[in-house]
């Protein structure tokens, strides 16, 4: 490796470089480096965050298999599995689609793209209340347009299964707008001269679209796929305002149950669940970096 | 940017300068499609927030009996009411002061850092960046146990104070992103030169860089903010008393609060949702272009 070389400048103001680095270091200390050292360490163990955390030799996966006994766990990983399928497909699918029209440069394009983000400034909070306001069975906007159809139409989306899961994908499904602008970002550096010679081949404007900007977009897609997923990872506003879960455990997500332990006073568990959502995110991002060939290079 | 286009052998060019393809039957319907698609992006994004605003000026029997109808007349009682009798002020200063305190001193903290990482080498510098960046990929939800503990630890518990430090922290990756690459593009000579006249470290961070770094400073402000000020998660875990209470977790207490008054609750759905979007309305580009960037860098 190369030595760096400091230059005069550099030198002298060493301590006061460091003096600039120190409260942005305190704040990683405090919210990340700790806690994420707190949560490798205790999620081995049994700690219920009043006496200190006793980790047993003999059963250090202890959390780990109280996990899998607990009635909610199966049902939020059989959700994520799901969910991240719809995820990587629909989802990504939709903001992928709606990026390459809005890269058409359509009349009015600049517009849906400053819409299409509305839903992501405001607080998922906010957005899940709302969307438990157009599942309602009574004055629900949605079976309010069913019921022009079918006047006699009563379902109570949230609370009732299957319907429940559907209602809570309905929250973010079509909401896609990362992907949309970081697949419009891709798009608009795709250089021209790719498109000239191609229609200098012959190519017409569909098999441009397919077999050149669809391959050279293949990085914010995959970026696109990981978001997607770990959002689905850590997702909680938009379960625990709504269905809480139910019913049954028809909707629980790994989030929930983590809220959930923490209240219970079983931190070991929490972080067990902590940790599990931590590696399958970077699960996720080793998986899809591989299949996308996000590393080497596009062009 | 003029650029050839051949549709049918014709060359077709705008008056703008744009390339306007010839309208074959095949190019309507692909219009057709499109902005079908187009439309319907449009009415999932704002359909919603524009249903929960009609409600909110119409009488409950009208809201359960005719879902769809206009509202006869824009009255204004149900914000009146929310705002009187749901302790509405409480929370909106509580969620102004938290998201605008952190905001104003994580951008300020976070500038010092990313000032001297863009200008300056140093020792572990290389490192530090990274281990400050690798943050983004660290859900936010993994963390919740060792952070409840450490505001509990700090008896800061159900106070305004600790939701402002946990935001402090918030998005340390994404605003130091903006925040480098802005103070990068400030030349160097800049410096050297305000050091020989006699100017010192901090005066020339403070009264050279910072200024000429504004756009970065607002950008990734306006982002934070908007991030804090929707906080939902651990501001629900880290308060309880109605007096510590932000707005997005005030929304929780709606069905209660207002006794299935659902005017009401659409007036104060309203008030929770529209300051974010008139905020996002100010910067609604260098929203959307940083969102972009820091994702693909992630």
């Amino acid at each position: 490796m190369a030595r760096v070389q400091y230059s005069k400048l550099d030198r002298r103001h060493f301590p006061k470089i460091y003096l600039f680095l120190l409260p942005t270091l305190i704040l990683f200390a405090m919210f990340y480096l700790w806690p994420i050292i707190q949560v490798l360490f205790t999620a081995f163990t049994k700690w219920d965050g009043f006496n200190s955390p006793k980790f047993d030799i003999s059963n250090p996966f202890v959390n780990f298999l109280q996990l899998f006994k607990m009635r909610g766990f199966m049902p939020s990983l059989k959700n994520l599995f799901w969910w991240s399928l719809i995820a990587m497909t629909l989802h990504v699918g939709i903001g992928t689609l709606v990026g390459f029209l809005l890269a058409q440069k359509l009349k009015g394009w600049k517009f849906v793209r400053a819409v299409f983000m509305i839903p992501n400034v405001i607080s998922s909070a906010a957005w899940a209340m709302i969307y438990r306001f157009i599942f309602n069975k009574d004055f629900g906007l949605l079976n309010g347009i069913i019921r022009t159809v079918n006047p006699n139409f009563a379902v109570n989306w949230f609370y009732e299964s299957p319907a429940a899961f559907w209602a809570i994908t309905f929250t973010w499904l079509f909401y896609a707008v990362i992907v949309t602008l970081i697949v419009l970002a891709d798009l608009m550096a795709i250089p021209q001269e790719l498109h000239e010679a191609a229609e200098i081949d012959g190519a017409s404007g569909w098999k441009k679209t397919l077999k050149i900007d669809l391959p050279l977009c293949r990085n914010s897609i995959g970026t696109g796929v990981i978001l997607s997923i770990t959002s689905r990872i850590a997702m909680y506003e938009n379960i625990a305002l709504t269905s809480r879960g139910g019913p049954g455990n028809d909707t629980m997500g790994l989030a929930v149950l983590l809220v959930k332990s923490i209240n219970d006073y079983n931190y070991g568990l929490a972080n067990a669940i902590a940790l599990m959502m931590f590696v399958f995110g970077i699960l996720v991002m080793l998986l899809i970096n591989r299949v996308f060939r996000m590393n080497d290079p596009v062009y | 940017m003029s650029q050839k286009v051949i549709v049918n052998g014709k060359k077709v060019k705008g008056s703008d300068g744009n390339v306007k393809k010839a309208l074959t039957p095949g190019r309507v319907l692909y219009l057709i499609c499109a902005y079908a698609v187009l439309l319907f992006i449009v009415l999932v994004s704002v359909g919603p927030i524009v249903w929960v605003i009609m409600s909110s000026f119409k009488s409950n029997a009208a809201i359960l009996g005719s879902p769809f109808s206009l509202p006869d007349t824009f009255n204004f009682d149900a914000y009146g009411k929310v705002i009187g009798q749901f302790s509405f002020g409480t929370y909106a200063l509580n969620s102004v002061l938290i998201a605008s305190s952190s905001t104003v001193v994580a951008i300020v903290l976070l500038s010092m850092s990313s000032y001297v990482i863009a200008k300056y080498n140093f020792p572990f510098k290389n490192l530090i960046y990274v281990l400050l960046t690798v943050t983004l990929l660290v859900p936010g939800h993994t963390k919740t146990q060792p952070i409840f503990s450490l505001i509990m630890n700090l008896n800061l518990y159900d106070t305004k104070f600790g939701l402002f430090l946990v935001y402090l922290s918030s998005s340390i990756a994404s605003s130091l992103f903006i925040l480098r690459s802005n103070f990068a593009s400030i030349p160097k000579e800049l410096n050297e030169a305000s050091e020989i006249d006699g100017a010192g470290f901090f005066r020339t961070f403070w009264q050279i860089n910072m200024p000429l770094a504004k756009t970065g400073i607002f950008t990734a402000g306006i982002l934070m903010f908007l991030g804090n000020w929707n906080e939902y998660y651990f501001a629900s875990l880290l308060t309880s008393s109605p007096a510590n209470r932000t707005l997005p977790v005030s929304l929780a207490s709606f069905n209660q609060a207002f006794s299935y008054d659902y005017t009401r609750m659409f007036a104060a759905l309203t008030l929770v949702v529209l300051p974010g979007i008139i905020i996002y309305m100010l910067a609604q580009e260098q929203v959307q272009a940083s969102v972009a960037g820091s994702a693909v860098k992630g």
